[in-house]
């Protein structure tokens, strides 16, 4: 189905046009981390509306899983934070007078990495900050007060201690992941509308219409139903779509200016809105001589940034995926969110995974490396099979990680030679708890599909489509699937962690049944799928459904400029059942060409706060010219099996498999990106007489 | 509303840039100019639009020279057969600017008086003896590329000039233009070395690591055959900059390297 | 200004600030939203249009600088075009915001050379981004088109 995107008729949320709507624009705090002494609106022009702190006084906090931010900031928490806003007719009109604003800050110490965040005499950024309640809260958050740490998770298995002494191996290794942008084409847009009765109307791009409503029912001191959040489609998100972005403000600014208020970022301001954690990753893993893992250590301080967001959630999930796909019998992971004065970070396709498993699976490289075992061979003596358990305590079942291994290995011949080549296998959890709903009515013409599932580009409304068409035995063509309207679309948790075609695909079977049981107009089906991890002991079940996947690199490096060519990559992942071929592949691929961007070029620099790469030039996104000169993968699918998300999987494992490519080469990176110099780098302390020689 | 000022002769072209002085931002193709716009660093009240000027466009030969109009585009420049056949370094370096997208909006005219550093011709076309045809009301002369762009963002063009052509001399027997990217096959260059050899001896000149494209006549005296020296000597004396692309101590490295390939790819 | 231009093979006269945008001025006075704003710098491709026949970003185009020039988005792009119809059957797509732009570039490539090379294809559409990651399947609508 390519109406509306070949020819160019799909509407975003930017094409919104509002009847009699002015538009928004932020006044920001040029300073990391400051008080706002005052304010003087004296030089706005006359045809403008300004939202000053006094607007806002009785509007609460909100926040995902913490309720730390305030509609307008003060203190300001990181260079960005919108500190006032203004509408105006035109958007020119909107940011002259933004421009206008002026505001007194008064300067306070301010931090800029994890480490330093959460050492003796860090500031505080937010010496008091309450607990959310609701649905975008799937662990409990443990915020250890007087520090920066908003959410320890912490897993224990066994006795790490114990298992390291027995070990007869032990590597330990920090890594670390650099922050990078989802740079979506489309940037974050909102239009905001009180109707008469007092009813909040949003038209925004989001992921997360459910979450919405709620934040914002809750600042507004509004019952849910009092709010309608309408989600187009996006432009693209990758989690940056998520939670409660602008439109707390553009809401404020549209009562206060009592007209619709529409809200587009600058392709700059995405860089402060909302980016991916920077992570550090203290690995330790102790084998026995046999390659038999015996205990693991992981500690993980996942930068945050001003806001929490849903960091809790990253910083427990990396967590968890840095385990890896093994049986370890002792392992101890300590994960830490923690607060900096940066522009928060939130959801970025990976969900965290990215940033472990590039540290753990590294580590397994170096770990093989010190044994004399092939980095593929101690991979397949420790991977679990079904029926072992995780390290959460939960049994696996439906495990194909072994599978994808072999088939990453053999789509480069791995095994034949493995000299530029590199592996990694993963696990990634499923969003759990969670609900998902479908209600379905029959239409002249065929059904309506009613599914809360928002579309960015992953065919999620074509997926649904599909599934619908095979369960009702008609035409894909005969089904309807609206843009979500949390007034009409049953309640889902969020459109996120790969869920929805899973999902929603159980949901719909429900559905189908109801209707044919009951008449055959309606239907409805609800899916809930329980569990959760305790965070304090990383025991229950973290995922009802696991992602696995494997990648395979084989590279290529200038060794006097550090270049390094991919000349194939390669990504087996674990589909199930596929429900639209062109849409899984797309995914795969699209993962893959991000992991690239990860792995070789993409990082945010800043200066004392200030992002100084904020722009598609200075900051790379992968172009067509950036593809390994073979891209492969494939979708492996079992009879009778059920459909498994794809939508990140083959991402998290590429820079890892790539840079133990780089590895089998003696050269040891370990922060990504992994950039031309640093490789330099990697040589010269290889070919440095003295220094050890490779495998 | 922005005051749109459009020419249709040179010399009505020049009468204006003369009247107006820094009141009127002169556009040519206008992608340098459009993102100083787009980004808020830029709000002129009236634009100084070259389009109309026919005179300005157009790829000559006179008197075995190679005649650029101002307003030739990089396209047109990369795909002129003229080019290809006496300047074939040329239409290489040109061509691999950007994308098509740009290089069919953005001039030769432009790309010089914008003195963007991590720009691609500036570095070719010094080391082609290149010149600049500078006009104003009053007079005519010609710069080099090297007397022309002095810094980042700044050039010698008077406010009452305007750069209206670029003139290449024959080019020497051998050529070659290296773009070295350090991240994205988009990305801008990190380091670029144009280096030509012939009976005028050899010229290596680095772009997009400093303010100006930056050159060592005493160590190309050296000839093709020491390579790896005077790739040693760029790198040891030329002071390089950092930034997204790389360190100044990475720069200095690959400034090594791609010199030293360039030269040797002469021989 | 009165901004007289032929749009999408139609004679067209539409109000602009000579300093604005091309970009905006299609968005607003002539309802084209397949041009899209994403990086405002000239680098993604979203905001391509064709001038007399060449990509160019209608971001960094003056309103004033299409006077009396021939403009096509991709809504001038007839459905049955080889293009258009090679986008479609590959999938090259997921969000589409790109897409637009993507075919206008390719529209305009396979203008110049109908049978390009592996090599050509990729340095035609380095231009335009998509973090979608559609390229491999953009290479391969490509390909079709070329066939066509």
């Amino acid at each position: 189905m390519s109406d509306g995107h070949v020819d160019g008729a799909v509407r975003y949320a930017q094409d919104a046009e509002l009847e009699g709507q002015w538009h928004a624009a932020f006044v920001r705090s040029p300073l990391p981390h400051a008080r706002v002494r005052s304010i003087d609106t004296s030089a706005l022009p006359r045809e403008c509306v300004a939202l000053l702190p006094e607007d806002v006084a009785g509007v609460g906090r909100y926040g995902c899983q913490l309720k730390d931010q305030e509609v307008l900031a003060d203190p300001a928490r990181f260079v960005g934070d919108v500190v006032a806003a203004a509408a105006a007719p035109t958007r020119a009109a909107a940011r002259e007078a933004a421009r206008r604003v002026q505001v007194d800050f008064e300067e306070l110490p301010a931090v800029f990495d994890p480490i330093t965040a959460v050492s003796e005499g860090a500031p505080l950024l937010h010496p008091e900050a309450g607990e959310s309640a609701g649905d975008a809260v799937s662990i409990g958050v443990r915020p250890l007060a007087g520090t920066n740490v908003c959410h320890r998770f912490r897993l224990v298995q066994g006795d790490a201690d114990a298992g390291f002494a027995r070990a007869t191996v032990t590597v330990e290794e920090t890594f670390r992941t650099a922050s990078a942008q989802h740079a979506p084409m489309e940037p974050h847009a909102t239009a905001a509308r009180w109707t008469p009765e007092g009813r909040l109307e949003l038209f925004t791009g989001t992921q997360t219409p459910f979450n919405l409503r709620a934040d914002l029912a809750g600042l507004f001191g509004l019952t849910e139903d009092r709010v309608r959040i309408l989600a187009p489609p996006m432009g693209g998100s990758f989690g940056a779509k998520t939670f409660t972005r602008l439109e707390a403000v553009v809401a404020c600014l549209a009562r206060k200016a009592g007209r619709p208020v529409k809200a587009v970022l600058d392709r700059a301001e995405e860089w402060v809105t909302l980016n991916r954690h920077p992570a550090v990753v203290r690995v330790r893993i102790g084998a026995a001589a046999d390659g038999t893992l015996l205990a693991k250590r992981l500690d993980c301080w996942v930068d945050t940034g001003a806001y929490a967001d849903c960091g809790p959630g990253v910083a427990t999930k990396l967590g968890y995926a840095g385990i890896g796909p093994y049986r370890i019998p002792n392992v101890r992971v300590d994960a830490l969110a923690v607060y900096t004065n940066l522009p928060p970070n939130g959801a970025f396709r990976g969900y965290g995974a990215t940033q472990s498993v590039w540290a753990s699976e590294r580590a397994m490289d170096q770990l093989a490396e010190r044994l004399g075992m092939s980095p593929l061979a101690l991979r397949r003596r420790n991977l679990l099979r079904d029926g072992d358990r995780f390290a959460t305590g939960e049994v696996m079942h439906d495990v194909h990680f072994e599978e994808c291994l072999d088939a990453a290995a053999r789509a480069v011949g791995y095994e034949r030679d493995p000299r530029g080549k590199g592996l990694c296998v993963l696990l990634k959890g499923m969003q759990t708890p969670s609900r998902a709903a479908i209600a379905l009515e029959r239409t002249p013409v065929g059904y309506v599909v009613r599914c809360a599932s928002c579309e960015m580009g992953q065919g999620v409304r074509e997926s649904v489509r599909l599934q619908a068409a095979a369960l009702l035995g008609c035409e894909p063509g005969q089904i309807e699937v609206p843009d979500p309207d949390t007034d009409s679309s049953p309640f889902d948790t969020r459109t996120t962690s790969s869920r929805s075609t899973h999902m929603m695909g159980r949901a719909l079977a429900k559905a189908v049944a109801d209707l044919r049981a009951n008449g055959g107009e309606r239907g409805h089906g609800e899916i809930v799928n329980d569990g959760g991890i305790d965070p304090d002991t990383g025991q229950g079940i973290a995922s009802t459904h696991w992602h696995q996947g494997a990648a395979a690199a084989h590279v290529d490096v200038d060794e006097e400029t550090g270049r390094v060519t991919v000349e194939h990559l390669h990504a087996a992942v674990y589909a199930g059942r596929v429900v639209d071929r062109a849409g899984a592949e797309l995914q795969n691929e699209g993962s893959m060409i991000m992991g690239v961007g990860t792995a070789l070029f993409e990082r945010i620099e800043h200066t004392d706060g200030q992002i100084t790469n904020a722009n598609l030039s200075d900051y790379n996104v992968p172009s067509a010219g950036d593809l390994p000169r073979r891209l492969t993968h494939e979708l492996i699918e079992r009879e009778g099996a059920e459909a498994h998300g794809l939508g990140e999987t083959a991402l998290p494992p590429v820079p890892a498999a790539i840079g133990n490519a780089l590895g089998s080469l003696g050269l040891d990176l370990a922060e990504l990106p992994i950039t031309s110099e640093r490789v330099l780098e990697a040589v010269g302390a290889r070919d440095r007489p003295g220094a050890e020689a490779a495998t | 509303m922005t005051a749109w000022l459009a020419p249709a002769t040179l010399e009505e072209a020049l009468e204006l840039r003369a009247e107006r002085g820094a009141g009127a931002s002169v556009l040519a193709g206008g992608t340098f100019l459009g993102i100083l716009m787009n980004e808020g660093f830029l709000s002129p009240d009236v634009l100084l639009s070259l389009g109309r000027v026919a005179e300005l466009d157009g790829i000559r030969v006179k008197r075995g020279e190679l005649c650029l109009g101002a307003m030739t585009t990089h396209r047109a420049v990369e795909r002129s057969q003229v080019v290809r056949d006496g300047w074939p370094v040329l239409a290489r370096a040109f061509s691999l600017v950007a994308s098509p997208r740009v290089r069919n909006q953005a001039t030769v005219g432009g790309v010089l008086a914008d003195a963007d550093y991590a720009s691609d011709p500036p570095a070719i076309l010094t080391a082609l003896g290149a010149r600049a045809v500078l006009r104003s009301p009053r007079a005519t002369r010609e710069v080099s590329v090297g007397e022309l762009i002095l810094g980042h963002y700044e050039t010698s063009i008077a406010e009452d000039e305007l750069l209206v052509e670029v003139r290449v001399p024959p080019c020497p027997g051998r050529a070659v233009y290296r773009k070295f990217r350090s991240r994205s096959s988009e990305d801008r260059p990190c380091v670029a070395v144009a280096a030509v050899s012939g009976e005028a001896g050899l010229r290596v000149v680095v772009g997009a690591v400093a303010g100006t494209p930056q050159e060592l006549p005493e160590a190309c005296a050296l000839g093709p055959e020491a390579a790896a020296e005077i790739a040693r000597r760029y790198a040891e004396e030329i002071e390089p900059m950092s930034d997204s692309r790389g360190s100044a101590g990475y720069r200095r490295r690959v400034i090594e390297v791609e010199v030293r390939r360039a030269v040797e790819a002469l021989a | 200004m009165t901004l007289r231009l032929v749009l999408n093979g139609r004679p067209a006269a539409l109000d602009a600030d000579p300093g604005e945008t091309l970009l905006d001025v299609l968005r607003r006075e002539a309802g084209l939203l397949s041009v899209r704003p994403s990086c405002g710098i000239g680098v993604c491709g979203a905001c391509t249009v064709l001038l007399d026949g060449e990509p160019v970003s209608g971001c960094l185009l003056r309103a004033a600088q299409a006077a009396g020039r021939e403009v096509t988005t991709v809504e001038g792009i007839p459905a049955e075009h080889p293009v258009r119809r090679a986008f479609a059957a590959e999938h090259a797509f997921q969000c589409g915001y790109c897409t637009p732009g993507m075919v206008l570039t390719v529209a305009g490539m396979l203008e110049e050379t109908p049978e390009p090379s592996d090599e050509q294809i990729v340095e035609g559409l380095g231009g335009n981004l998509c973090r979608c990651g559609c390229y491999v399947k953009i290479h391969a609508a490509v390909r079709r088109a070329a066939a066509a």
